[in-house]
């Protein structure tokens, strides 16, 4: 098979190059999208090829940002906004959830206003409290936002073409920070949108964003020294979820873990685990089980982050609990927490 | 010299008709409250008419507007749809927003009338992008947003001025200043002077004391919108004016403890709807005969169906 490997941030800017070269009416906004960091690389040099009119530096105020998007999108453009703190969005959301959400159904179809919002969410390296959240369920409540995870750089740049040629209101996407300096085979496969990211029939794992690379690493483990076969689905769109996928996987498994990287109270496993119940109930062997970080602030210190931040350590445990269940964990070689936390040791920052 | 003083009364007879129409039509509205054909909350802009009819008679059918929750006055001093507005309040299907938005989201894209807010300011950086696109596409559009004076108290109206001064966009800001936070006098809760404030931001600002007066007000926004179409960067209009009647629903606030009767009469005696009988006899019954049919319009038409509440969400 062909090989051509490239880096989700490679994949970020060569999108964002495309947006701004293909559609005249493609503006980029955002704080530091002109700076020598260049939103972790993937806005670097567009200013200069394509104008100070084309791509805007931003005030450090985010709720106008958002709402000079609606805007530029009202009045014919379609803006991308940048955040390279999906904390930092929360200071828009007044403008995201009472109007962007809003102004298609509000006005009864006289007004769209398309638009892509790119947030990182900072996990990586002591990003504390208020430098690493995943707030894709508080997005995903209202409607009218579309909400997306891109899990690899197949995903985004297919994502970002099909929100900028098929969506009619607003998109979230929520990048994930420790995926910026992974490499993908674009090759490999095109997976755009839900998808089977791999196949498996002893249990099912649906997982999001980074969740979906720590999935796959539990599953070639436990194929590798148990012969159990995982089937991994990259859910993809947080808001509309593609349930079909889940329940057709559920109909070969009957087992579930769900990874998220967001709090599971109130969040996408809960939802995921209502629509199973509501739609798959008689399918599960077992309850679910669920991978998500537990509910209290990011800590910022590493000695407490390696218990905060789910990895494929723990996807690891919750297969065993399904499939093995008197399986001792304690007396098998199993990827520690820290030696999943080396993994990330790479990370060099400071951001 | 003929040729000019008859086009000035003309100008003065069209604002005044202009803004008894929307006087009048918002009275009807009051008065048919209680029958609850209109079942949401109305803001009454009586009183503050000659603000929108002022600016809007200046700007083109191009230039767009933004506005607020009280919107009767901008939607229809901008041209929107009277027939429309009105099925739209008795929440029916032929409405502009087919029944969804009602009173306080009034829009008509026909004339520019891009949207009105219950949120207090969030219209405001709507404008400023909208202006922002006028530039980019380097047309001579202007984008004029209407919003009252508590509405600068939001921290996002002096975002907007940074970025509308920083980029000199074609935005005319109007402070539609009726001194009221909803029942609370705004001079109770602001701790700054909005000339000095907006100076600050070297944006420039003029101040019409006598918001009754719509010629007084034209001619400043006029002045103002030939810069702004210039390329002059973002201007800002502050209109001092009183609405009559309490901040939602068809009453009055006089007998709340927070505004008396005689500041309202103040205001009473400069509102030129109230001193040129001959003028209101003469526009009076057409008026009314173009909201008797607004209002069977809207009487005659049907209700959305269930269908159409998942219509339009994403």
């Amino acid at each position: 098979m062909e090989q051509e490997y490239l880096t989700y941030k490679e994949s970020a800017r060569r999108s964002m190059h495309a947006l701004l070269a293909n559609f005249d009416d493609t503006i980029l906004l955002g704080q530091g999208v002109s700076d020598p960091i260049g939103i972790f690389g993937t806005t670097l040099g567009l200013i200069k090829e394509f104008g100070s009119d084309r791509v805007f530096e931003m005030p450090i105020a985010e709720e106008s940002m958002a709402g000079i998007a609606i805007g530029l999108s009202l009045n014919g453009f379609y803006p991308i906004q940048t955040h390279i703190r999906a904390d930092f969005m929360l200071l828009s959301l007044n403008q995201l959830i009472n109007s962007a959400a809003k102004y298609r159904y509000m006005y009864g179809g006289m007004y769209e206003v398309p638009m892509l919002i790119r947030a990182v969410i900072g996990r990586s390296w002591g990003q504390g409290p208020q430098h690493s959240q995943s707030i894709q369920s508080t997005l995903s409540h209202f409607p009218g936002l579309t909400v997306i995870m891109p899990s690899s750089a197949q995903q985004l740049e297919a994502a970002y073409l099909e929100a900028r040629e098929k969506r009619r209101g607003p998109v979230i996407s929520l990048e994930h920070r420790l995926l910026y300096d992974y490499s993908f085979n674009i090759r490999d496969r095109n997976p755009a949108g839900p998808t089977v990211a791999r196949y498996g029939t002893d249990v099912t794992i649906v997982a999001t964003s980074i969740m979906v690379i720590e999935a796959l690493r539990a599953a070639e483990w436990v194929f590798k020294h148990h012969q159990i076969s995982c089937e991994v689905i990259d859910l993809h769109r947080i808001t509309n979820i593609d349930i079909e996928i889940v329940i057709d996987s559920l109909k070969k498994t009957s087992l579930v873990i769900i990874a998220d990287t967001g709090y599971r109270e109130f969040g996408v496993a809960a939802e995921l685990v209502r629509l199973i119940v509501e739609q798959g109930f008689s399918l599960l062997g077992k309850p679910p089980e669920i991978v998500t970080p537990p509910h209290c602030p990011t800590p910022t210190s590493h000695a407490l982050e390696q218990f905060f931040y789910p990895t494929w350590g723990l996807i690891v445990e919750k297969i065993y609990k399904l499939l093995i269940p008197k399986f001792d964990v304690t007396t098998y070689a199993m990827p520690s927490r820290s030696t999943v936390a080396e993994s990330y040791l790479q990370f060099k920052g400071p951001f | 010299m003929t040729l000019k003083i008859i086009n000035m009364s003309d100008r003065y007879e069209n604002l005044f008709r202009s803004t008894l129409r929307i006087r009048r039509i918002e009275e009807r509205i009051a008065s048919i409250y209680a029958s609850d054909r209109i079942q949401s909350p109305i803001h009454l802009s009586i009183g503050q008419e000659a603000v929108s009819v002022g600016v809007c008679a200046e700007l083109s059918k191009e230039d767009l507007a933004f506005g607020t929750y009280r919107g009767h006055a901008l939607y229809l001093a901008k041209g929107g749809d009277l027939r429309l507005m009105m099925a739209e309040l008795f929440g029916k299907v032929t409405g502009f927003a087919k029944g969804k938005a009602g009173s306080m989201h009034l829009a008509d894209s026909a004339v520019g009338v891009m949207g009105c807010s219950a949120i207090v300011g969030s219209t405001i950086p709507h404008a400023t992008g909208a202006g922002l696109a006028a530039k980019i596409a380097g047309n001579d559009q202007v984008v004029a947003v209407f919003f009252g004076e508590s509405a600068t108290n939001q921290g996002v109206f002096h975002e907007c001025l940074n970025f509308a001064t920083l980029h000199r966009l074609p935005v005319l800001f109007v402070c539609e200043d009726n001194q009221m936070a909803i029942h609370t006098l705004n001079a109770d809760i602001t701790g700054y002077s909005l000339r000095e404030l907006v100076s600050a931001y070297s944006i420039k600002y003029a101040a019409v004391e006598n918001g009754m007066d719509f010629i007084h007000i034209a001619n400043r926004a006029q002045s103002s919108i030939t810069r702004i179409r210039r390329g002059e960067g973002p201007e800002f209009l502050h209109v001092h004016t009183c609405r009559y009647v309490q901040h939602v629903g068809p009453g009055t606030d006089v007998g709340f403890g927070v505004r008396s009767e005689a500041l309202i009469n103040k205001w009473m005696a400069k509102d030129p709807l109230y001193l040129a009988d001959d003028l209101v006899k003469k526009f009076i019954s057409e008026i009314n005969a173009e909201i008797d049919e607004a209002i069977d319009f809207a009487d005659s038409s049907e209700f959305p169906g269930a269908s159409q509440l998942l219509e339009d969400i994403s």
